[in-house]
């Protein structure tokens, strides 16, 4: 703990400076009251950051190795195997408010090329999917897609392919980053390099999830290959 | 004018006051004075069609008169003016108080109730339990409505007057106008005689009783936060009678009977009489009607028949005072306010119901309603409230204000002492409130001043996915106001509008967990409206420059709390 004194003391400089001053003071009666009061407050404002720190401390061997991550924690992920076509493996992230964050299943074929994804491309199918500006509470302008359309087009040294939307709903966001940043999705395809945020509405989403599986059956399903 | 407007010789208890009889002789004699100022030709028109003494003495601009001798009482009011119509100028000159007094009793029989005013300036109406109720002057109505503020067992150091009466009352004052002028504008005394605008009924009636009410209730009539409200209606069966044009032009406040008038207004220090409101009414002005002839009541009025008079309703009530102080919330099973999903309450308590249930008591109020300024976080979503990111507030402490709605009593800075002991002395230890104090109105300016400018300060439990370098602690804590965008967070983006917002980090720092290579706690001041978690674990990158992003790894917040919300307000 001489990380946290040392910084103790770094941050009140002027605690000591005032003890010093006080005692330095005259020793009249009335001066001697105002300095054991100074003190006392002192003391008190101590007292109440140990307290604070205190409560802040975690108790170290309660701590788990390694934490949930923030996805784990706030989602459920599933995955939908070969959608449409062999290889095309697809993630979707479930949030507990309803949406769902999609993307490229580390398994996909894409991922599984020499050099991986080298561009992407959001004008697929009638519209530039990056180009949409949803506003408001409500979402206005969202486009609703339905479970195969078309999110963008992803393109490897050889080839390319294109990612689905899963679910029905409403298209909220794509990732743009991936225009300028397509190794993300190399990288990072479950996090950084998802390619798009939909709404679906309830039943919609009960429907989707009816063809989807879940990590534990995904996982025994590719290994198994 | 020499009056002594407060040469009340009745007494100032609420006992029943004087009869007629009392009435001072100087009394006796203005009152003559002041009716054989007007035409007698108008004076017998309007009695004979069923205006009472005092809308007749207002519409000649004769209130001050009148409303500076709330003793004087509806018959002799009556006799007197009947008598100068009788006989003009050269009647009753030296009636003594004594013949008066025989008449007034003869009178008292006959009273009816006026057309114009609905019985409102008789002092008559319609009391809650149906009863009718004839007080003979201003001071007798006045101790009834002290009598009812009494009841409310307010504490009060002043209060203020409000009147609400039925739209046809306007109207037939606006009648009786409009058929004077058109039958005597054409005679020589007419603009000697009438002013072009005199008061309103409603404010005749403050003017009337604000005096004797001060004197009851021993305090002063100010804008004030104690309302004492007088509110007559019609009973449905009388408006269904009205007269109701069929003209279009003016429909817009045409709703009576059920629906009342809410002109509330305040009569602002009615003891200078010189700023009472005119209404003139030649130009009604209130629904933007030009034509004086269509759509209002016509001249004569109809008889009100029966109990046909006003019901009133007394009403007072406190407008809204407020208890602020900084709370301090220790535990993550307590939410900010009352939390109820499906009937089933979420978490153990809430700050709200702690301290709100124990500040309502000591100020007597109906009820409370609990503002803090911004909120710990909670995932709604989740609605586990066993999620370690549920934050609690440390530190210094929220603002936060609870409002008392009808408070009877202001409790005492002692009393505010003890409630602040009480609450942090509960058992559970659940929350703590600091530097509690009793405002006025102020309370509400302080906390939304600044609250959107202001910082905040936190402490996050981080770990990433590598080992702690000694260069980690270099790169976050050089930080000073660092700008970040931050796409509106998944976690919300359901409710809230998909926007990229600019936020400051002011600065961070390190706090090593002696133990731990890949945990340590950070100390951060943002401004306010960050996303903290989001700022941690970088949101699927929505949310950049994150700490992971400075870190060059994978960062992940497992705890928050809230140490300081820097306001101004109720710091010491």
């Amino acid at each position: 703990m001489t990380a946290a004194a040392a910084e103790d003391e770094q941050r009140n400089p002027d605690y000591n400076l005032r003890i010093c001053t006080v005692i330095r003071n005259s020793t009249s009666e009335d001066s001697e009251i105002e300095q054991k009061q100074l003190i006392k407050e002192e003391e008190d404002e101590e007292d109440e950051e140990e307290e604070l720190r205190r409560l802040l401390l975690p108790n170290v061997d309660e701590l788990p190795q390694v934490p949930p991550s923030s996805i784990e924690a706030n989602f459920t992920t599933f995955f939908a195997p070969d959608f449409m076509k062999p290889g095309h493996d697809q993630y979707v992230h479930r949030h507990a408010n309803g949406l769902c964050v999609i993307g490229l299943a580390p398994h996909h074929v894409a991922l599984k090329e020499k050099g991986g994804i080298v561009s992407v491309d959001f004008n697929v199918g009638k519209s530039d999917r990056s180009g949409i500006k949803v506003t408001g509470k409500r979402k206005k302008n969202a486009q609703h897609f339905e479970t195969n359309t078309a999110l963008c087009k992803v393109f490897t040294a050889e080839s390319s392919y294109i990612a689905r939307c899963c679910v029905k709903g409403s298209l909220l966001e794509v990732n743009e980053k991936l225009i300028k940043q397509p190794e993300l999705l190399n990288t990072m395809p479950e996090r950084e390099g998802y390619i798009a945020i939909m709404m679906p509405r309830p039943a919609d989403w009960l429907k989707a999830k009816a063809s989807l599986l879940d990590f534990e059956s995904y996982r025994k399903l590719r290994t198994e290959q | 004018m020499a009056s002594n407007g407060a040469a009340l010789h009745s007494d100032t208890t609420k006992a029943h006051v004087s009869s007629a009889a009392e009435t001072d002789n100087d009394d006796l004699v203005f009152l003559r004075r002041a009716a054989r100022s007007l035409p007698p030709p108008v004076l017998k028109d309007l009695l004979s069609n069923g205006v009472c003494a005092r809308c007749i003495l207002k519409q000649f601009g004769q209130h001050e008169y009148i409303c500076s001798r709330p003793s004087v009482t509806t018959p002799l009011l009556n006799v007197i003016l009947r008598e100068v119509a009788e006989h003009g100028d050269a009647g009753a000159a030296n009636d003594s108080v004594g013949e008066s007094k025989d008449m007034v009793d003869v009178e008292k029989e006959l009273q009816e109730v006026c057309r114009v005013c609905l019985g409102i300036l008789q002092f008559l109406y319609v009391d809650d339990n149906g009863i009718l109720v004839k007080k003979s002057h201003a001071c007798d109505f006045a101790a009834a409505v002290a009598d009812n503020v009494e009841q409310g067992g307010y504490q009060i150091d002043s209060f203020c007057l409000l009147v609400s009466l039925p739209p046809v009352v306007v109207d037939n004052e606006q009648a009786v106008w409009s058929y004077i002028k058109e039958k005597y504008s054409s005679e020589s005394w007419f603009t000697e005689k009438f002013p072009s605008s005199c008061i309103t009924v409603k404010d005749f009636l403050k003017l009337s009783i604000t005096n004797p009410l001060e004197k009851l209730l021993d305090v002063k009539c100010n804008e004030n936060s104690f309302r004492v409200q007088l509110t007559y209606t019609l009973s449905d069966a009388l408006s269904e009678n009205e007269p109701i044009s069929e003209s279009n032009g003016c429909y817009k406040r045409r709703k009576i009977g059920k629906s009342l008038s809410c002109e509330t207004d305040t009569l602002k220090n009615s003891t200078d009489l010189q700023k009472v409101e005119n209404h003139d009414l030649t130009s009604n002005s209130s629904n933007g009607c030009k034509d004086d002839q269509a759509g209002l009541s016509k001249f004569p009025l109809e008889k009100v028949n029966g109990n046909g008079c006003c019901s009133l309703f007394f009403q007072c009530y406190k407008t809204s005072v407020y208890v602020g102080g900084r709370y301090l919330k220790y535990s993550r099973n307590v939410s900010q306010s009352r939390w109820i999903i499906d009937d089933e309450r979420m978490g153990e308590a809430s700050v709200e119901e702690i301290v709100g249930s124990n500040i309502l008591p000591i100020c007597q109020g109906d009820k409370y309603k609990f503002h803090a300024a911004g909120r710990e976080d909670i995932d709604v979503e989740n609605s586990i409230l066993s999620s370690p990111l549920i934050v609690r507030m440390l530190g210094t402490g929220r603002p936060f204000l609870v409002e008392i709605l009808n408070a009877r009593q202001f409790p005492s800075d002692l009393l505010i002492k003890e409630i602040e002991t009480k609450i942090n002395s509960l058992e559970s230890k659940l929350v703590q409130v600091k530097n509690l104090r009793f405002l006025g109105s102020q309370g509400w300016e302080l906390m939304r001043e600044g609250e959107a400018e202001k910082q905040k300060q936190y402490v996050a439990l981080v770990w990433i996915s590598r080992p702690f370098e000694n260069e980690d602690e270099q790169k976050l804590s050089s930080v000073t106001d660092l700008k970040v965008l931050q796409k509106t967070p998944v976690r919300v983006l359901h409710r809230r509008s998909p926007l990229e917002r600019e936020k400051i980090i002011h600065w961070m720092k390190i706090e090593k967990i002696a133990g731990s290579s890949q945990y340590f706690l950070l100390h951060l001041c943002t401004q306010a409206g960050t996303y903290i978690k989001e700022f941690v674990h970088g949101d699927l990158g929505r949310t950049y420059p994150n700490v992971g992003s400075i870190l060059g790894c994978r960062a992940e917040i497992l705890q928050l709390d809230v140490t300081d919300v820097k306001m101004d307000c109720f710091q010491a």
